[in-house]
């Protein structure tokens, strides 16, 4: 990355990713309290997400610390945390 | 009288035609679509010919989140099923008396290879749906999610002979009493640079002669052969008892009268007189038919220089000396795990339409004893037919059709 993300550009590629895999959200406008599994991501489509996500960034972060996020908006913080860290 | 198992219901892909009445015309006409391959994966400082199938036209219902995480292979496995759900009308039947079996094993190569290269420096990002996606069942899971199917399904892996031992395996789970529908998929065997490298070396694919003349290089029991050539293909059949059609009001393509199943002991690639000679009686044996009921053969012909002249043999050591035979494969390539279940269909609608297609590249027949189709389709009543497979590791396959009216 050259320049730092800003939160919303986070939130806008979750809200890509999150489009590719689960049908039907071509027409939902995202919020930052959206829940994945509230807009009908299961289990398996939250793992491809976060790790679609993560490639996107080139940026790895272990598993057990994506189950402490409660909707995207803090799923967007914490990845803004690691890039900031990395 | 004990249940017959009857065919309602048929889907096919091929890189000549997508779909029956597609697939029909192609086959009669003796249309090809041999190249140079060009999938990605598919070649590496090589140019294998084969048959690549175009763009695949997915039934609409499925969503485009479902595709992207589809396979080749499971897509074409979706779209054939399509075809002959609809055909077969199954959307009043209980889905728990509805099975599947998919032929074929690895039938994923190429989307592996392709995987594995992508993620080789950055494994960290590789998708958690590989977990999934490896296993060839994947294309049950995928099937069974997208159509009313909740009796068992799961897949039988035969070499090239994967296609008919999933017909074989459907009629049984009917015949079993197991379940009122099962539908046979004969899987896109989807091939990465590395399998056509392992044909190669092993001289089971051509073609070294006429690696200049794409159309040209698939010549199945032509004197000039060197090898099969591979084509992509894809094919589904409903199975189900001749009571059940009846009930049902669906009129059969044909019923299934008997099979063999038959192994040579042999893991390696050669054929074998004595397998496919037993595999061919047992069929006949199966049905209560003798040879000179036969009015068809749809062989095995893969253009393999010892495969095609023992076929040849084991048809004479039956009796079938004379029998009108064509060479599907001249004009599909050889589908591999697809590829009995797409002759059978092959088979199905000739018989339906009262013509034999074209073989391509046939201008010497290694051996003129039998009543060839060469280069132009043929009037021709089909009641009875046998079709043939065989595969690596000494399995070999027949099955005996009666035509239904």
């Amino acid at each position: 990355m050259t320049k730092a993300m800003t939160k919303t550009e986070l939130l806008d590629l979750i809200a890509q990713h999150t489009r590719e895999i689960v049908p039907g959200l071509d027409a939902h406008q995202f919020a930052a309290s959206d829940r994945l599994a509230d807009v009908g991501a299961n289990s398996i489509d939250r793992a491809e997400i976060a790790m679609l996500v993560q490639e996107s960034l080139g940026l790895s972060v272990p598993r057990v610390e994506l189950f402490g996020p409660k909707n995207i908006g803090e799923l967007a913080d914490l990845f803004l945390q690691k890039l900031d860290a990395a | 009288m004990p249940p017959e198992p009857a065919v309602t219901g048929m889907g096919v892909l091929s890189a000549i035609g997508q779909g029956k009445a597609a697939f029909t015309k192609a086959l009669l006409d003796g249309q090809s679509a041999f190249g140079i391959m060009q999938r990605p994966g598919r070649q590496r400082q090589s140019a294998y010919l084969g048959a690549e199938i175009g763009e695949i036209a997915v039934p609409t219902a499925i969503p485009r989140q479902t595709l992207r995480a589809a396979s080749l292979s499971a897509q074409a496995a979706l779209t054939v099923l399509d075809e002959a759900w609809t055909e077969a009308g199954l959307a009043d039947v209980d889905p728990r008396r509805i099975g599947l079996v998919v032929g074929g094993s690895n039938v994923q190569q190429r989307e592996l290879t392709q995987i594995h290269e992508t993620y080789r420096d950055t494994a960290d990002f590789l998708r958690p749906t590989y977990a999934l996606s490896f296993m060839d069942s994947d294309l049950c899971g995928f099937c069974t999610a997208h159509f009313a199917i909740r009796g068992p399904a799961y897949t039988v892996g035969g070499a090239s002979a994967s296609g008919q031992l999933a017909i074989v395996q459907a009629a049984q789970a009917v015949l079993a009493g197991q379940v009122d529908v099962c539908i046979a998929v004969g899987a896109l065997m989807d091939l990465s640079h590395w399998e056509c490298r392992g044909f190669r070396a092993l001289g089971a694919m051509g073609s070294d002669r006429y690696a200049d003349e794409p159309a040209r290089a698939c010549r199945p029991f032509d004197r000039d052969r060197d090898g099969f050539i591979f084509g992509e293909s894809c094919g589904a059949v409903v199975i189900e008892s001749l009571e059940s059609s009846d009930r049902r009001g669906r009129k059969p393509y044909a019923t299934l009268r008997g099979w063999g199943v038959v192994m040579d002991g042999n893991r390696n690639s050669n054929p074998s007189l004595e397998g496919e000679t037993r595999a061919i009686q047992n069929a006949l044996n199966a049905a209560g038919w003798t040879a000179s009921e036969i009015d068809y053969v749809n062989p095995h012909g893969t253009g393999s220089t010892i495969g095609d002249e023992t076929e040849l043999q084991a048809l004479h050591a039956c009796g079938l000396t004379g029998v009108y035979l064509n060479a599907t494969k001249s004009l599909l390539g050889h589908g591999l795990s697809a590829a009995g279940t797409v002759e059978v269909i092959a088979t199905l609608l000739q018989m339906q339409a009262g013509r034999l297609h074209p073989s391509r590249n046939l201008e010497n027949p290694i051996d003129p004893s039998f009543q060839w189709v060469q280069e132009q389709a043929a009037d021709h009543q089909i009641e009875r037919a046998l079709t043939s497979s065989m595969g690596f590791g000494g399995i070999n396959t027949a099955l005996s059709w009666q035509r239904h009216h």
